[in-house]
């Protein structure tokens, strides 16, 4: 699950990142799997580009039209759907206030 | 905490394309191959975020046509600008470089914007029904850069292809890319590679091998142009395996297939003293093979091939039939024989050897069977000195099988022969002549006890009967019993005669029961036996009938053999005679000197058979009987004496009768069976198809029968002529050449 940490700085690696970084409008940084993240089609499409993306600033990326909760639940979503897909067929629950927030930032990230 | 953020801060058409045009500067400076870092994912994000958020901002704000239209301006800005001038001052290779280095680039910048604009393909172009990105970004390309120079790239290509042919190196990496580009720029379809390069190079590589095959049919042997004709087409299948895509595999080798070797096929074939007659004279299976494989793939092109194999194997079997027909001309009777026995010997040598190149050279195909078929059928089909090949082939066995023949050969080899035989016998036409001359020498051979090994003589009515069925040898396996059954018999006539003393004829019997239907037919007449030997007959009838009441015995006095005793003054010899022969001896126990006249009554034989018996008692090598005159012959005026002087060194002498000629009654026996067999089939064919025309009818007859023998045409019409007045069938009132069955 996801680290809330506030504006923090940003690492450095060299190797070919097993994590990225989604960092929501309020500054907050999610640490999530990449076979997490890769749920989402734009951020699979971006992982994947052509030419590759220089190491040390690759799965770095900041939301700024998503808002905490919604990148958290975001993220909740994307291992549900993992377990899913593996065989764990439970229930995905949404509080009902956030259900259009949900949809958008969805669409959005193609998921 | 309800953070709900409906409003995002509208961005302006000018001002969203600005932001974007700058990702795509970044991203040209990067292909150009110039200093730029590479895009990171905040980056792409934001691009990516900009074209989100422009096409899903409330109207009139919505700019997803805009962006799509920029889009593509993007692609055509930077063709125009940088692209096309770049390839347009290149030529041939360096030209071929450069458009492969483009179209790569050019690929890259499409995936990239296609991610970025991707918004678009999610649900505009699907509403629109407009092309999706990729396929638009494509289309850039074709239309404005393919387009233009897909003819010059071609012949830069083709140039290249002629030169490695030519001997010379090329860059083979280079034109699998540029040929990779008419492949891919045909999205989906191969219609562009087809159209806007293969067609082309098909033209010129057979514009090529053309000029190559005219000048190499003139200067080499047909075996050294099969042999480059075969290297060519080994490197053509490298072009494309290297470079060209597989599709054009089949096309260019047909191509160069047609420019070599159809071309000129006639003339490569048969060439004066390399071609495949001269191949085929001078054994060159390698060579022959090779022109097997070159010519197998092309359509109909073993068909000349074929035939002049079939010509070949015919001519060299007439050569055989023709050599054994020059020395039964030109040499004695018995030497004629023996070349006839080795022209069977020859043919099958023959057999093997271009069996060997049909299943080798050949690779077994059914062509090269059908033409070694037909060569046999031609040439095993002649008369040699009179005798035809049925009865040639029939001695043939008759020596192998019978004592004396084949001591020599081991039980392997008269085996492997026999089967030899057997497979010749599927050649010629007239089977059941064979199966006659066949079981004539057959009947000959158990009868006096002359076949060599019970095992042969069984195999070979095995593969007989495999191959021809079992109608065929059902009448000789039926010989083969009697004899068996006849050992049985004669047990059992020894014992009767053991329990009837008064019965016994005083003269050691054996009798031989021959089941009718099985043996060939044998002229019986009723010679006046001597008194001794007309009671053995009685006394065997008389055992006889206590076994079977339903049975009608007919004596072949032909067919015995008597062991007689003869005083003659120096000593006693045994003479092994036939039963004639034995009926004249005896005559000679009453008188001493008979008349041919007297003999002649006594016997009640005719003039034919009679001189015959009288020469080889009297005019052969022993001379039982002292003929008066003492010529040569026997004339019905010369009389006979008792030759009480003869002597010789053996005890025992066998006195053979010289053999009748047999062909004449065999020929005459077949003639009668075919026409009940053509009577046969003709009312089997009618009773089933009820009318039928004349042609057809004759030509079904001929089918049936082919398996025994090939009919004569005018016979089934004479056939067909009595069966009609047998009320068989009837003629079509209205059509003569109908005929209705008469049921």
């Amino acid at each position: 699950m996801g680290l809330r940490k506030p504006k923090a700085t940003r690492e450095t690696t060299t190797k070919m990142r097993e994590t990225v970084k989604l960092i929501s409008m309020e500054g907050f940084e999610f640490i999530i799997d990449r076979e997490a993240a890769m749920v989402s089609q734009t951020i699979r499409s971006m992982l994947t580009s052509p030419g590759g993306f220089s190491e040390s600033k690759d799965g770095v990326v900041t939301f700024p039209d998503i808002s905490t909760t919604i990148l958290e639940k975001i993220c909740q979503y994307f291992y549900w759907s993992l377990q899913y897909s593996r065989g764990k067929e439970t229930e995905f629950h949404i509080e009902p206030e956030l259900t259009l927030e949900l949809m958008m930032a969805a669409n959005y990230l193609h998921t | 905490s309800l953070s709900f953020k409906m409003e995002r801060k509208t961005i302006d058409l000018d001002q969203g394309w600005d932001y974007m045009q700058t990702g795509i500067t970044k991203l040209k400076r990067i292909l150009e191959g110039l200093p730029e870092p590479q895009f990171d994912s905040e980056q792409y994000m934001m691009l990516y975020t900009t074209i989100y958020n422009m096409c899903t901002q409330k109207p009139p704000h919505d700019y997803s046509q805009q962006l799509y239209d920029k889009y593509r301006e993007a692609f055509e800005e930077y063709i125009h600008s940088t692209v096309l001038p770049a390839l347009r001052e290149k030529h041939d290779e360096y030209m071929l470089r450069e458009l492969v280095k483009r179209w790569s680039n050019h690929k890259v910048m499409v995936r990239w914007l296609s991610r970025f604009f991707y918004y678009l393909d999610r649900y505009f172009i699907a509403r629109r029904s407009l092309p999706p990105l990729n396929e638009v970004g494509l289309t850039c390309f074709r239309d404005l850069v393919y387009n233009e120079l897909h003819s010059k790239v071609k012949d830069a290509v083709i140039a290249l292809v002629d030169k490695e042919r030519e001997g010379e190196q090329i860059d083979r990496a280079l034109l699998k890319n540029v040929l990779d580009i008419y492949v891919e720029i045909g999205m989906g379809q191969m219609e562009r590679y087809e159209e806007d390069f293969e067609s082309f190079m098909l033209l010129d590589s057979a514009s090529y091998y053309s000029r190559k095959a005219s000048s190499w049919i003139q200067e080499d042997s047909c075996p050294d142009y099969m042999l480059k004709s075969e290297e060519c087409l080994k490197k053509e299948r490298e072009r494309v395996a290297h470079y060209l895509h597989s599709s054009s595999e089949p096309k260019l080798v047909e191509k160069v297939q047609h420019e070599l070797l159809v071309v000129y096929a006639n003339q490569l074939l048969e060439k004066e003293h390399s071609g495949c007659r001269a191949l085929l004279r001078d054994d060159k299976v390698d060579d022959l093979s090779r022109m097997y494989r070159l010519y197998h793939k092309i359509v109909k092109g073993l068909e000349p091939v074929a035939n002049i194999f079939k010509q070949h194997v015919t001519a060299e079997g007439n050569a055989l039939v023709q050599q054994a027909e020059d020395t039964a001309t030109n040499h004695a009777a018995n030497t004629a024989s023996v070349q006839e026995q080795v022209l069977i010997r020859k043919v099958i040598e023959l057999h093997d050897k271009y069996m060997v190149y049909v299943v080798e050279c050949f690779q077994n195909h059914t062509l090269f069977h059908k033409a070694l078929k037909e060569a046999f059928e031609i040439f095993c089909n002649k008369t040699v000195a009179g005798s035809s090949s049925a009865e040639l082939l029939a001695t043939f066995c008759d020596n192998i099988l019978k004592k004396g023949g084949s001591e020599k050969l081991s039980d392997e080899a008269i085996e492997d022969t026999l089967e030899k035989v057997v497979k010749l016998l599927a050649y010629i036409s007239d089977k059941d002549l064979f199966a006659e001359f066949y079981r004539k020498k057959l009947a000959r051979r158990l009868l006096f006890d002359r076949s060599a090994n019970d095992d042969h003589e069984r195999s070979i009515l095995t593969k007989l009967k495999q191959q021809c069925g079992g109608q065929f040898t059902s009448k000789m396996e039926g010989m083969v019993t009697d004899l068996t059954l006849a050992r049985e018999n004669q047990n059992s006539f020894e014992e009767y005669l053991g329990n009837n003393p008064a019965a016994n004829p005083g003269i050691d019997l054996t009798v031989t029961v021959l089941t009718t239907g099985f043996w060939p037919s044998y002229k019986s007449f009723d010679i006046n036996l001597p008194a001794e030997m007309v009671k053995c007959v009685e006394v065997f009838k008389g055992f006889y009938e206590t076994k079977t009441k339903h049975r009608k015995l007919t004596w072949i006095y032909s067919l015995g053999t008597c062991h007689l005793n003869g005083k003659f003054d120096t000593k006693p010899i045994e003479l092994v005679v036939s039963t004639y022969q034995a009926a004249v001896l005896l005559l000679f126990n009453t008188t001493d000197k008979l008349s041919y006249t007297d003999i002649l009554t006594q016997l009640n034989l005719s003039h034919e058979d009679l001189v015959r018996l009288l020469h080889s008692l009297s005019c052969a090598r022993y001379k039982i009987l002292l003929k008066e005159p003492s010529t040569k012959t026997v004339s019905q005026s010369d009389s006979f004496e008792f030759n009480s002087k003869f002597t010789d060194r053996m005890r025992r002498i066998k006195i053979p009768l010289p053999p009748v000629d047999e062909r004449k009654k065999v020929v005459e026996d077949v003639d009668k069976d075919r026409r009940y067999a053509i009577d046969a089939a003709i009312v089997r064919i009618m009773k089933s198809r009820k009318v039928l025309g004349h042609q057809q009818l004759v030509s079904e007859c001929v089918e049936q029968l082919s398996r025994m023998f090939k009919p004569d045409i005018k016979a089934i019409k004479k056939r067909m002529e009595d069966l009609i007045t047998r009320d068989y069938l009837e003629r079509d009132k209205e059509n003569p050449n109908m005929f209705r069955y008469l049921a």
